[in-house]
């Protein structure tokens, strides 16, 4: 007798936990009311989980490839370095004569050319948009200015952007390789030094994101042509930098945690020079070195971009890293706390079970 | 004697060494360049650079326009892009003139005339500096 009503009992108790575990409830409803299935969360946690070792992977490599931006860099300042301290020489060389050249020469503005630099991936903050708004932004001032305008995309972002809006007249857009190479600078290069020398446009103006930090980089707009005989670096407004003022990055530790100096490395320029013979007139020597130098100049707007890029990439990706764990915890806290109000509730039942046959 | 020689190019330095002589391109002609030498600036031709070394040796670069200046025996090259012999693939340089042949024979309009002259140009340089003979001496 005794023993037939203990079996009755733990059968019924079965049975309610089973009910328990099957049962399905609505998704959560409010912020950290988690209430799904411990399957659900389990399986969530884990998703969770995944995503932020994909993220914070990310995050290392942008860290790496931000490194190797920065020696590009360093390994392309020897040539610019030259090229100044030559053209400032031969600049002093021939003051006194009244030079007239195609990349210098000033006419009066009708059509301007916007280059702009964007990534050629996402997940990247709002590097990419910054850029784009910029562009925006100019174009606004230029149409307030009565002048027309042109687009020259750089960067899948950008031309994914500017083939949605017809309305934008857009020259070309350019792909990049996922490396800032001289062949790509080379192909914007002549694109523009065509554009300009056909006078098709009258100015052309680069915008790209200057590398600050690795957590600020800003969005800035830079006139190619007509370039200043001298090599002056001038931006919109008029306002030129000496060109023997050489901006370097460099990514450093500082008290363990990454930092970024920036520091002004001025070019020393040889106070004399001997008389130099001209091979060829100095028009046509002036000729051949004027492009070498916009092509470095677009060179290292590139260079700075991607490292631009690839620091917001790293901030990105380090954010979504720490909204990942967190999100775990909650996940893991919530998950645990069903399981206790689970493992509890069966207590119960068997208590209330043994009651009643002890009754 | 000797010449310091510099071929700087925005990705790199392809040459940073003393040597004895170099023969250059430039847009008016071959120049060879011994210790002593006037000072000059000169624009860079597309073509080769023959450098002969402290032990006698010859190698061979390639240029792809640009400037060169040379003072107080110090030699500097600025270039877009340049190549060392030793760099270049043989076949690969063969294989590339054959293709640039078959396009400038297909080449239509004027531009993709021109620019299929300049690849010819640019492939029949590179492998020329790879088969390029030393002179014995």
């Amino acid at each position: 007798m005794s023993c037939s009503h203990l079996s009755t009992a733990w059968s019924s108790s079965a049975l309610a936990s089973s009910a328990s575990t099957t049962r399905r409830r609505s998704p959560p409803r409010s912020g950290l009311l988690v209430r799904c299935s411990l399957r659900e969360l389990r399986t969530r946690i884990d998703s969770v989980r995944n995503t932020q070792k994909i993220t914070e992977a990310m995050k290392l490599v942008a860290a790496a490839k931000v490194r190797r931006a920065q020696e590009a860099v360093v390994s392309s300042r020897p040539f610019s370095e030259a090229l100044v301290e030559v053209l400032y020489n031969m600049n002093q060389e021939i003051q006194t004569e009244d030079i007239d050249l195609p990349l210098t020469r000033t006419r009066p503005v009708k059509k301007v050319a916007l280059v702009v630099l964007t990534g050629e991936r996402g997940l990247c903050g709002s590097f990419n948009n910054n850029v784009l708004k910029k562009a925006e932004t100019r174009i606004d001032e230029l149409k307030q200015l009565g002048l027309q305008y042109t687009v020259v995309s750089v960067g899948k972002k950008g031309n994914a952007y500017f083939q949605r809006r017809p309305y934008i007249p857009l020259e070309r857009d350019l792909e990049v390789s996922s490396v800032p190479t001289v062949k790509d600078s080379q192909a914007i290069c002549d694109l523009v030094y065509s554009l300009f020398v056909s006078e098709e446009v009258d100015k052309v103006e680069l915008l790209y994101s200057k590398f600050v930090s690795l957590v600020r980089s800003d969005p800035i707009i830079q006139t190619l042509l007509p370039m200043s005989p001298k090599g002056e670096i001038c931006d919109v407004n008029g306002v030129c930098v000496d060109a023997t003022e050489d901006e370097l990055f460099r990514l450093t530790t500082k008290e363990g945690k990454l930092t970024v100096e920036r520091e002004k490395v001025k070019i020393e320029t040889q106070p004399f020079s001997p008389v130099v013979q001209f091979e060829q007139d100095p028009v046509q020597i002036l000729d051949a070195l004027l492009p070498l130098y916009l092509n470095s100049q677009i060179l290292r707007a590139l260079q700075e971009s991607l490292a631009s890029e690839l620091a917001a990439r790293m901030s990105a990706m380090s954010s979504a890293t720490d909204n990942a764990i967190e999100l775990r915890k909650n996940l893991s806290i919530a998950y645990n706390r069903q399981r206790q109000a689970k493992i509890t509730g069966e207590i119960l039942e068997i208590v209330a079970g043994a009651d009643a046959l002890a009754g | 004697m000797k010449l310091n020689l510099y071929v700087l190019t925005p990705k790199r330095i392809i040459w940073d060494c003393e040597v004895k002589e170099i023969i250059l391109s430039t847009n008016s002609g071959q120049i060879g360049v011994l210790p002593n030498h006037a000072p000059i600036n000169t624009a860079v031709d597309m073509g080769p650079l023959r450098i002969r070394l402290l032990n006698d040796q010859w190698l061979t670069a390639v240029l792809w326009s640009g400037f060169a200046r040379i003072v107080n025996n110090e030699i500097i090259i600025l270039g877009n892009d340049a190549e060392l012999g030793s760099d270049i693939d043989p076949e690969e340089a063969q294989q590339a003139l054959e293709i640039a042949e078959a396009n400038l024979s297909k080449a239509e309009g004027t531009k993709e005339l021109v620019e299929a002259k300049l690849a010819l140009r640019r492939a029949r340089i590179r492998v020329e500096a790879v088969n390029w003979i030393p002179p014995s001496n």
